[in-house]
């Protein structure tokens, strides 16, 4: 019966076009070969080849991953609904006996299971070779520390779908959703955070915790960067301020799922206003 | 409601931001008839598709698909309707019948109706061929088959031939021809106009949201006043001897309406002696320009 679940269709096909797209092959060796990098030769940068300390290495992995991560799971989305609207296969779809809900959901599930593979394939297989190279690691503390990591990439992706979707749902062409995508993900990733950075150096006296803790609820990059950073002594600039908040981890993920549902609800009760 | 019917629309209108789409449109489509919905870009063609499975509701009139109302319906899939966008371009990596399983999939068709209909198209040797290697007809037949995926009562086909070479514009219209005889109400859309003539039992000519002209082919031709030619080598000549022709000679042709045809018809072949003549009567496409022309003069004067 589940099988035959709409929801379950739209998604496998999802699957098995982004397969054929060499998208998940794509991503994959992006993420593969980011993560390896900054694994085994970030060090080079210092002038000599060795492994950092785990805190160091979930910064230095997360900085780098919260600019990828984003820009490829909106690459998967953006024309989800312009591309089939544009093809004709939109009109198509809602013709059958199936709910706008029900392909958002199918989409949604199709696309965030290609970022969870790439994901898990990627920083998985790091920390695979941490296990077997990386003598000066605890394997408890790879494991606990990866598969963090790995939940609140997949998290962070499907939050960017899910903006990718609001982007596709909106626009009228393909061309202008790349357009917009990328502007949701400049103001997202590079802007946001340069604004925390300057409230940070102005070292303003009305900041409270609070105010801080909502500005990082505010974007779900900082929100990533927090979940992976509580805690780490190695954080500086804009890092120290997400390291620092009182939030707490749970907080954090809750923020994130908030976060997810929000934009969710959103691209639903936009496709239900979306005029055919 | 009559059990007959495929689809009964009365007196419907519909609105887009005070722009008006359709005004006061009435229809009937029998189970096992074939309607040519005609009309310019903009007439509301696409409009009254739409409103027909249900993914518009009307703003004003009734509805009534296959004897049940849009809007009462508990589950879309009690109607089984199919339907074949205009320029719907399937996914380009999936093969065909990846395409034909998925949507079968979506109408909870079962697997050997998707093989069956494979067979029936003649795309069992493309079957798991990439989409993108298809030719234009190929994609089209493949469309088709999607449309009729569920058996369908009521088919509705947007543009189904354009960009098609004859035969395979034959071998659909063949096709709508078999569901016709299964029951099934067709309603195509289309500006192939002389394509469809020979394929269609009624037609309704939209013009502006509005039914400029609707019925059979027969009652068009009346209803237009448009008149049939008859056309025969010398016809000149025939003319000059008899002056009872005159009055009916135009443009290198006998102009016959309903009323004059078989006084005409009897004169040419008695007392002429003519029986290496034509008979023409005003094909679809002069009835639609009539029409047309018509609406426009019409406005003008308005």
């Amino acid at each position: 019966m589940l099988r035959y679940s709409p929801v379950m269709v739209i998604a496998k096909k999802e699957i098995k076009d982004s397969l054929r797209n060499r998208w998940v092959i794509f991503i994959s060796m992006i993420f593969l070969i980011l993560s390896l990098s900054v694994t085994f030769a970030g060090s080079a940068v210092a002038g000599h080849l060795s492994l950092p300390e785990i805190d160091a290495l979930m910064s230095s992995l997360s900085t780098v991953s919260v600019f990828i991560i984003p820009l490829a799971a909106m690459l998967v989305s953006y024309d989800a609904f312009v591309g089939e609207d544009e093809s004709g296969t939109l009109l198509l779809l809602m013709s059958y006996p199936i709910s706008r809900l029900q392909i958002l959901m199918g989409k949604l599930l199709g696309h965030s299971l290609i970022m969870s593979a790439t994901s898990c394939f990627a920083f998985g297989l790091t920390a695979v070779l941490l296990l077997i190279f990386g003598e000066a690691y605890e394997s408890q503390v790879i494991l606990s520390q990866f598969s963090q990591f790995i939940f609140s990439s997949i998290l962070l992706a499907v939050t960017f779908i899910l903006l990718g979707y609001i982007v596709s749902l909106k626009s009228t062409e393909k061309a202008k959703a790349v357009g917009s995508v990328l502007f949701v993900w400049f103001v997202f990733v590079l802007i946001y955070d340069l604004i925390l950075l300057a409230i940070l150096v102005a070292d303003l006296s009305f900041m409270n915790q609070y105010l801080i803790n909502g500005l990082i609820a505010l974007n779900p990059t900082d929100l990533y960067r927090a979940i992976n950073l509580i805690g780490s002594d190695v954080a500086s600039g804009s890092l120290a301020l997400l390291s620092s908040s009182t939030m707490g981890k749970l907080g954090f993920y809750c923020a994130m799922l908030l976060w997810i549902l929000a934009l969710l609800a959103i691209a639903n009760r936009v496709f239900q206003r979306r005029t055919l | 409601m009559n059990p007959c019917l495929a689809v009964s629309a009365r007196h419907i209108s519909h609105q887009f931001a005070g722009f008006s789409a359709l005004n006061d449109v009435s229809f009937e489509v029998k189970r096992g008839q074939t309607m040519a919905l005609l009309g310019h870009n903009g007439a509301g063609k696409s409009t009254l598709i739409k409103i027909l499975l249900g993914l518009l509701k009307p703003s004003e009139g009734e509805v009534i698909v296959l004897g049940k109302n849009h809007s009462e319906l508990k589950q879309r899939n009690e109607l089984r309707i199919g339907y074949l966008p205009e320029n719907v371009s399937f996914y380009d990596k999936l093969t065909g019948k990846e395409i034909l399983s998925y949507f079968a999939a979506l109408k909870r068709v079962t697997k050997p109706r998707v093989s069956q209909l494979i067979e029936e198209f003649g795309l069992e040797y493309a079957q798991d061929r990439a989409l993108k290697t298809y030719s234009k007809g190929m994609k089209q037949r493949l469309g088709f088959a999607q449309a009729i995926l569920c058996e369908p009562e009521l088919l509705l086909l947007d543009e189904p031939t354009v960009g098609l070479d004859p035969v395979a514009s034959q071998f659909l219209y063949g096709k709508i021809d078999e569901l016709k005889q299964q029951g099934c109400g067709v309603i195509v859309c289309t500006h192939e106009l002389s394509l469809i003539e020979n394929n269609i039992d009624i037609a309704l000519i939209l013009a502006k949201g509005e039914s400029l002209a609707k019925g059979s082919l027969a009652e068009l031709r009346q209803n237009s006043g448009l008149k049939t030619r008859l056309t025969a080598p010398n016809l000149a000549s025939w003319v000059a001897q008899e002056p009872r022709l005159a009055a009916y000679y135009a443009d290198d042709a006998l102009q016959l309406d309903a009323e004059s045809k078989s006084q005409v018809l009897q004169l040419v072949m008695s007392e002429c002696q003519v029986f290496d003549f034509s008979l023409t009567q005003p094909a679809l496409a002069e009835i639609y320009h009539f029409y047309m022309s018509q609406n426009k003069q019409t406005q003008a004067v308005s």
